[in-house]
């Protein structure tokens, strides 16, 4: 059997973090899009004032017993001037070969227990429409599709709207 | 008309808990609000904040009826994309009615963008409800794109009893 953890990332898993990263990015087709690097990584998650933080679910192979990291979640804390603290889950991702196993519902548990530790109300996250394994299982978990409910739409700004906005 | 567009400070509290519930009856949730100003207080202005605020202000003499020189507010947090990094979040965007089409509710926008950008952001993240075609238009105006409708993103949450739940391990 294999063995598993999952505990908080420390800047040496920002290589493997990385990683995952890429491989989550591909499952959701979106590869191209992914200018991060392990450098952004470490500086934006392991200094002063972090921009996120970061669980990893480790396993431990028997023979010959090294860690392997296999699935990670991304959480960041937020707000909602509705209800007030919430805990934001960026990503939840676990290797293809071990899907099936309760890890990924440990990751997010493990997301919303830090979040109910530090007093949040809510834990909030998206997921693509199309894909359906996730949603499922998310709905399973008692979520709620607040797009599908009251029809609110994610919005972006980036690049050359960005800085002309940002213009007075 | 003349106004400002500054941070907003501890004692900036009672004006933005009325105006979230201004926007919250305009949003038609108002319900839904179980803010106060005192958790406005803690979570917005001690150490550790888990939001920052912007206030624009117009001079005494083109104060509401009611008195209020505040007349319009941003929230706002930082956040990370793991495809392109440092973000910043505009959680509500507000101006009092009769002050807006002035170009406020743009000021305090792009003052958020500024902050964003100056913290090293690549994105401005926020949300609309389909319904609000006013501010669909504005945003569409301003460059913005609909990541819903062209990604299919949706948000989800979970709270109450099914985040204790989901909490057990």
């Amino acid at each position: 059997t294999m063995e598993y953890s999952i505990r908080a990332a420390s800047v040496e898993d920002c290589k493997d973090i990385r990683r995952l990263i890429g491989e989550l990015a591909e499952y959701e087709k979106v590869a191209d899009e992914v200018t991060i690097t392990q450098r952004d990584l470490e500086r934006d998650g392991f200094s002063e004032n972090p921009f996120f933080h970061c669980i990893i679910a480790e396993f431990y192979t028997a023979f010959p017993p090294h860690p392997t990291k296999k699935g990670y979640a991304t959480y960041f804390y937020n707000y909602n001037t509705w209800c007030g603290r919430a805990i934001y889950m960026g990503d939840l991702y676990v290797m293809s070969e071990f899907r099936g196993k309760g890890i990924g519902r440990a990751l997010m548990s493990k997301v919303a227990q830090l979040g109910r530790a530090a007093g949040c109300r809510q834990l909030n996250f998206t997921v693509m429409d199309w894909n359906k394994s996730a949603r499922d299982f998310y709905l399973r978990q008692g979520c709620v599709d607040i797009t599908a409910n009251t029809g609110k739409h994610f919005m972006r700004c980036e690049g050359e709207a960005l800085e002309h906005l940002a213009q007075p | 008309m003349d106004y400002s567009i500054r941070a907003a400070n501890v004692e900036d509290c009672k004006d933005i808990s009325r105006m979230i519930m201004e926007l919250a009856e305009y949003e038609k949730i108002s319900e839904h609000v179980k803010i106060t100003q005192r958790d406005l207080e803690q979570d917005g202005f001690s150490k550790n904040p888990f939001f920052h605020g912007i206030i624009a202000e117009v001079p005494e003499q083109h104060k509401t009826k009611d008195g209020h020189t505040k007349i319009g507010y941003a929230l706002y947090f930082f956040s990370y994309s793991s495809w392109s990094g440092r973000a910043v979040f505009m959680e509500d965007l507000y101006v009092m009615p009769e002050f807006r089409g002035k170009g406020i509710g743009k000021a305090l926008m792009s003052k958020v963008a500024q902050l964003g950008l100056a913290a090293g952001c690549h994105l401005l993240d926020f949300t609309v409800l389909d319904w609000n075609k006013s501010s669909l238009d504005f945003y569409h105006s301003q460059g913005c794109v609909d990541i819903t409708a062209n990604m299919g993103y949706h948000i989800m949450r979970c709270e109450g009893e099914a985040l204790q739940h989901l909490a057990q391990p």
